[in-house]
């Protein structure tokens, strides 16, 4: 009874999805893979741009689950995808394939001593923003 | 009869969960009693491979022991510096007035350019761009091979610094760091760095301590005449090589000087870099007495 109950749920949402998602103006999106975020600390941002607001803060060795969406053109130098419920733009710069080895994970104890608090990962975030970051070649 | 077995159940993984997760050979050192059956292993020639198991058993748990203490560990003093400034600027962000849009000025190139004609290859920089006259420059103690510049956009604006302008004070700020002058300034207890507190308290009046004597070398303390001295000399003999780009540190030098002179704003200036008259001083040719 309760499985014929959830099958018949799921047909509707299926059936809801396909119809009603192009006429409510839901891009199809696809699922282009994950990377990990290669940072202390960064940011999800609403838009393509250093100084957009965040939709979430992320942390080192966090995964974001790109996502390739309908008309959607992402500027070269950024990924949009997913992180957790918010979608967002990171740049390309701060994600890897790999999972990084963290300061996080490395010290924990002394990172979990310093409570930090939801204003300071904001700023830590931004800062990877705002940073002007380069690097001498190798001789 | 169903809520008692999913009760059951939910005791079972609650209190699994709780379990210290343990190897498979301690298990199996917790379940056989080696003592009760000792001749029987003897006669079976067992007992040395038992004296082996318990041996195994014996390192896990050290090994296990030495994971859960490095968790412990402060930061090894080549992964403390950047992180501690980081950090110092996370909790001064509202003061410094870093958080705001600011212009790129093609700033990454020039420096990069700058360390590449000198000779400094393989070196990470981050320059944080402030909208504070408060510090109008500094180099912040950091990891090696990496640095981190903290830049005044009034600063910059006020003396209508060119890319190469800037470019040099930056590495100014950044053989400052290279000699260790910020953190020698600071004169707070570092020795816990590195160290490990798994047998005692998270010393947190030391990291207090170091934070707050950031603030009083940015905005008191500065560097001293000696350090001055050495760092001018520096620019100097590097530089020379290149008479245009030392032409334009000298300018530099005297566009700071006339600032500090004549700018309220910028009269702690010669506090922090004593002094630009000096440097100027230091920079020029010495006269011959006949």
């Amino acid at each position: 009874m309760m499985r014929n109950l959830l099958g018949a749920f799921s047909m509707i949402a299926m059936v809801n999805v396909t119809v009603l998602a192009p006429s409510m103006g839901l891009a199809a999106e696809k699922n282009a893979g994950r990377l990990y975020y290669q940072g202390f600390m960064g940011h999800l941002h609403k838009s393509a741009s250093d100084s957009s607001a965040s939709m979430t803060a992320i942390q080192c060795a966090q995964s974001v689950e790109l996502v390739e969406k309908e008309g959607l053109s992402v500027p070269a130098g950024w990924k949009y995808g997913r992180v957790g419920e918010d979608y967002g733009y990171v740049r390309s710069k701060f994600l890897g394939e790999k999972r990084p080895e963290c300061f996080q994970q490395k010290y924990p104890k002394f990172y979990n001593a310093l409570n930090l608090d939801l204003a300071d990962f904001y700023y830590w975030g931004r800062l990877s923003d705002h940073f002007i970051e380069g690097e001498s070649l190798a001789q | 009869m169903k809520l008692f077995v999913i009760m059951a159940s939910l005791f079972i993984s609650l209190w699994a969960f709780g379990q210290e997760v343990k190897t498979e050979e301690e298990l199996q050192d917790e379940v056989i009693d080696y003592s009760s059956i000792q001749k029987v292993l003897e006669k079976d020639g067992l007992e040395k491979q038992a004296k082996l198991k318990k041996k195994i058993v014996r390192q896990i748990k050290i090994e296990k022991e030495k994971i859960r203490e490095e968790k412990y560990n402060y930061p090894s003093a080549e992964e403390f510096w950047s992180f501690a400034s980081e950090l110092w600027l996370v909790k001064n962000a509202q003061e410094l007035k870093w958080d705001v849009p600011r212009p790129d000025y093609g700033l990454r190139d020039a420096f990069r350019t700058l360390l590449e004609e000198f000779g400094y290859f393989n070196e990470k920089f981050k320059i944080l761009v402030i909208d504070s006259p408060n510090i109008a420059h500094i180099g912040l103690p950091s990891n090696k091979g990496e640095s981190i510049f903290i830049l005044s956009l009034p600063f910059m604006r006020t003396l209508d610094l060119t890319k190469v302008d800037i470019s040099l004070i930056l590495l100014e700020d950044f053989f400052r760091i290279k000699e260790g002058m910020f953190v020698g300034n600071m004169g707070v207890d570092t020795s816990f760095i590195g160290k490990n507190f798994s047998k005692k308290d998270f010393n947190k009046q030391a990291m207090l301590n170091l934070l707050k004597s950031y603030g009083e070398v940015v905005y008191k303390k500065g560097f001293n005449f000696q350090q001055q001295y050495e760092i001018t000399k520096k620019m100097d003999k590097v530089l020379k090589s290149r008479p245009d780009i030392w032409s334009s540190y000298l300018k530099v030098l005297r566009k700071i000087d006339h600032l500090v002179k004549n700018n309220l704003l910028y009269g702690d200036y010669s506090k922090i870099y004593p002094s630009p008259e000096m440097q100027i001083e230091w920079l020029s040719p010495k006269k011959k007495v006949l």
